[in-house]
């Protein structure tokens, strides 16, 4: 035990230099597998938004797009994966998000060429109480949402859904329902004009 | 040896000794007034309830209370086995126990329910602490709160409801959800009276009052608790109803309406869990009554009773502490002794 | 008081055999029921309340430890003659810190959505008792195998209370068992115990039990 502070110093320098080396190497291997996980989580559902759970496995032209929208004295903006198939667009997909009961819910809204119909829904993120409110990721509940029109705000309702701009509330949940409606309601209603405009361009 | 001589005497405080009556002097020496008395005469209170929950309700009510009364029962032979203790099913506090659960419970709700939350009421509510006289938080109350979360599902709006039943009231919504989803106002004397769907024991105004008086009269139950409940959400449904004039549930809804009168007279009244000292008792019900009219006015949940008993509950020891009574004759003690 | 005086006398004879210190079979066994870090040292419990909703993010959770725990151990009882004391904390915090960092970043790139489930939990390893505990306690003072042997035993130890809890949790909360359904379709969710409130009713229940079994086996010695 006759070490001075010099041996612990350089101990010290070793190890850091060691650790440090180490982790810059796996940070550079493993840095774009994460970037890469982070953006496919949300492109692997863009074919099954588009085209429907059957087609899931279909190639897409996938182009991520930021629009900006002036809405009165303040600018959001939405980020728009325009799906394209054999030089057409097939579709687009739009990420909202907004307070749910418990916390933040992002949704993957699907829409049509013509962004006039629905084609479908995922929740990417959600903290809902389990059992109730985080039903909203269950497909079963998910799918009706699927062809609805986007001309009329959609409604939740609680006793069986009979109008086509209505959907059917979770027992127990309508704030975690009414939330999700609402979300895509203010997506589909601000970007309508926007994409609509696109789609004419480009698909002639 | 010494061990068993003090398992002796904590039997004989806990079984014979009137631990809820260690209160404030002059002690009574009134060896009727046991444990054993106080029970029976909540049970005797709860008779008008339970006659109403039965006529209403039907056999849903039946079925309920008898769930939840044998499951009480059972967990509280078996959970005191477990300890080692002597058996302590002569005291009634179980059966109350049972009947209040039962009473909180909607009519529909699946028997499990019932089951599980007789179960945690017993050995997480009550037994867990050392038994009677020990626990900081009311045992039924913490039983339909585990429920509560547990089955949200059954036991939220939609677990009232059974659109095939025969028996009417079930066939439609509580009043405080028609108001909170729909905003319909229910008419006064229904709530009053009590044919309305709602947990067993609240839907009557009138047979939460008749006994509720007769536990105060008896001085079972002390009437500061109800009393500071009814002032805090008398004002406070007052001022409710002085900022939006026009909404149709107006302070008397609020009165006679959801558990309020039940939770006032028959659970937030539990001797073991509420203070000491009458002015301490009367902040409690002060308090009760205010939660709940936080939680029924801003919170999701369209009732707050449960909540606000079991909040205050965990203060009632902070409130003990600040209502120390003054022995007679004392002297103030001086600041710089 | 027989048990106050039973448990007193273990001390003392472990308190002999530290002198001779403990092989790596004794650290290895003891880590794994007797001196288990969760249900009898009371360690780590941030990760035993927070992730034993389900057995996956749970057994995750051990490997995580497990991984970390090792290297950290074993690197400490490297060092540890040319250590100095008032120095040992900055090291080993910084040798958990890199492993507990390597961890994560592997979780995000191979094990993406377990990643996203288990949130900050992973990151918080490195404030886990359980791991500055071992280094401290065995990695500073023994060689390589008996630290190597006592971060197995320990995390093993760890894994095993993990499980416990999240067997409960997941089966009670959801009806399955590592995802897979083992009661049947219409079994009624208990969702408190997937929320935070289930993970203490559980942990204090088991604790419960833990010790009551301890002390029925603890009698019978006595007795026997």
């Amino acid at each position: 035990m006759k070490q001075n502070y010099t041996v612990q110093a350089w101990l010290v320098l070793i190890l850091a230099i060691c650790y440090g080396g180490a982790l810059a190497g796996m940070q550079m291997k493993l840095a774009p597998i994460i970037a890469e996980n982070k953006i496919n989580e949300t492109r692997q559902k863009v074919p099954e938004l588009v085209l429907g759970a059957e087609n899931a496995a279909t190639k897409l032209d996938i182009k991520p797009e930021t629009i900006s929208i002036d809405k009165g004295n303040k600018k959001i903006s939405y980020t728009v994966f325009k799906a394209g198939k054999d030089g057409q667009t097939a579709g687009w997909v739009v990420k909202n998000a907004d307070q749910g009961y418990a916390g933040k819910i992002e949704l993957l809204i699907g829409l049509n060429p013509q962004t006039d119909t629905i084609t479908g829904l995922f929740i990417l993120e959600q903290t809902e109480t389990p059992g109730l409110g985080n039903k909203i990721i269950d497909w079963e509940w998910r799918k009706q949402f699927i062809n609805k029109k986007t001309d009329k705000p959609l409604v939740v309702v609680k006793t069986g859904a009979k109008e086509p701009h209505e959907i059917d509330g979770i027992t127990g949940a309508t704030i975690s329902s009414r939330s999700v409606c609402n979300i895509i309601n203010t997506a589909t209603n601000d970007l309508k004009g926007p994409l609509g405009g696109k789609q004419d361009s480009t698909g002639k | 040896m010494s061990e068993k001589q003090d398992t002796d005497i904590k039997e004989k405080e806990t079984v014979k000794a009137p631990a809820l009556q260690a209160a404030v002097s002059p002690h009574l020496s009134n060896t009727s007034f046991t444990t054993r008395r106080m029970m029976i005469d909540v049970l005797i209170a709860l008779v008008p309830v339970v006659g109403m929950a039965v006529y209403i309700f039907q056999w849903y009510a039946v079925k309920q209370l008898l769930i939840c009364l044998v499951s009480c029962l059972a967990a509280e032979a078996i959970f005191i086995k477990m300890r080692g203790k002597a058996f302590t099913l002569t005291d009634c506090s179980a059966a109350i126990t049972g009947i209040i659960l039962g009473l909180s419970l909607p009519g529909p709700a699946p028997w499990y329910i019932g089951f599980i939350a007789s179960f945690v009421a017993i050995g997480i509510g009550k037994v867990i602490y050392g038994g009677l006289g020990m626990n900081i938080f009311n045992p039924a109350m913490v039983g339909r709160a585990f429920v509560m979360i547990a089955f949200a599902g059954s036991m939220a709006a939609s677990g009232y409801l059974d659109a095939q039943s025969t028996v009417d009231a079930i066939t439609q919504a509580t009043p405080l959800d028609l108001f909170k989803q729909a905003g319909t106002t229910t008419p006064l004397m229904a709530l009053f009276v009590g044919t309305t769907n709602g947990s067993l024991g609240e839907i009557s105004a009138i047979a939460c009052l008749v006994g509720g008086l007769f536990l105060c009269l008896r001085r079972t139950a002390s009437w500061e608790i109800p009393a500071g409940v009814l002032v805090a959400v008398a004002v406070l449904g007052g001022i409710s109803d002085l900022v939006t004039p026009d909404s149709k549930w107006t302070v008397i809804h609020h009165i006679f309406g959801g558990a309020l009168l039940f939770g006032a007279f028959y659970i937030a009244t539990d001797p073991v869990t509420s203070p000491l000292a009458p002015i301490g008792k009367f902040i409690f019900g002060l308090g009760t009554g205010a939660i709940i009219m936080l939680l029924r006015i801003f919170s999701g949940y369209p009732e707050g009773v449960m909540f606000a008993v079991l909040f205050m509950n965990a203060l009632t020891p902070l409130i003990n502490h600040w209502t120390i009574p003054k022995p007679f004759g004392a002297v103030k003690e001086e600041a710089e002794a | 008081m027989i048990l106050r005086g039973r448990w007193a006398a273990n001390r003392i004879q472990q308190g002999n055999k530290m002198a001779e210190e403990p092989t790596p079979f004794e650290r290895f066994v003891q880590g794994i029921v007797p001196e288990n870090p969760v249900y009898r040292q009371l360690l780590g419990l941030c990760p035993v309340l927070a992730v034993t909703g389900d057995m996956k993010s749970a057994m995750t959770m051990a490997g995580a430890v497990l991984f970390v725990l090792f290297c950290a151990n074993v690197i400490v009882s490297l060092i540890r003659n040319i250590l100095k004391p008032h120095l040992r904390i900055v090291v080993f915090t910084l040798t958990i810190a890199t492993f507990v960092t390597i961890v994560d970043r592997f979780l995000a790139a191979y094990m993406y959505n377990m990643s996203k489930a288990l949130g900050p939990y992973i990151p918080l390893i490195i404030v886990n008792c359980i791991i500055i505990c071992r280094c401290e306690v065995c990695g500073s003072k023994q060689n390589v195998f008996a630290a190597g042997a006592d971060a197995i035993g320990q995390s093993l130890g760890f894994a095993l209370a993990l499980a416990s809890i999240a067997a409960v949790r997941e089966i009670l909360g959801t009806g399955m068992f590592f995802g897979v359904r083992v009661l049947t379709e219409n079994w009624p969710d208990w969702v408190i115990m997937a929320l935070p409130p289930g993970a203490f009713f559980t942990f204090g229940l088991l604790l419960g039990a833990f010790n009551w079994v301890d002390s029925i086996r603890s009698k019978k010695d006595g007795t026997g």
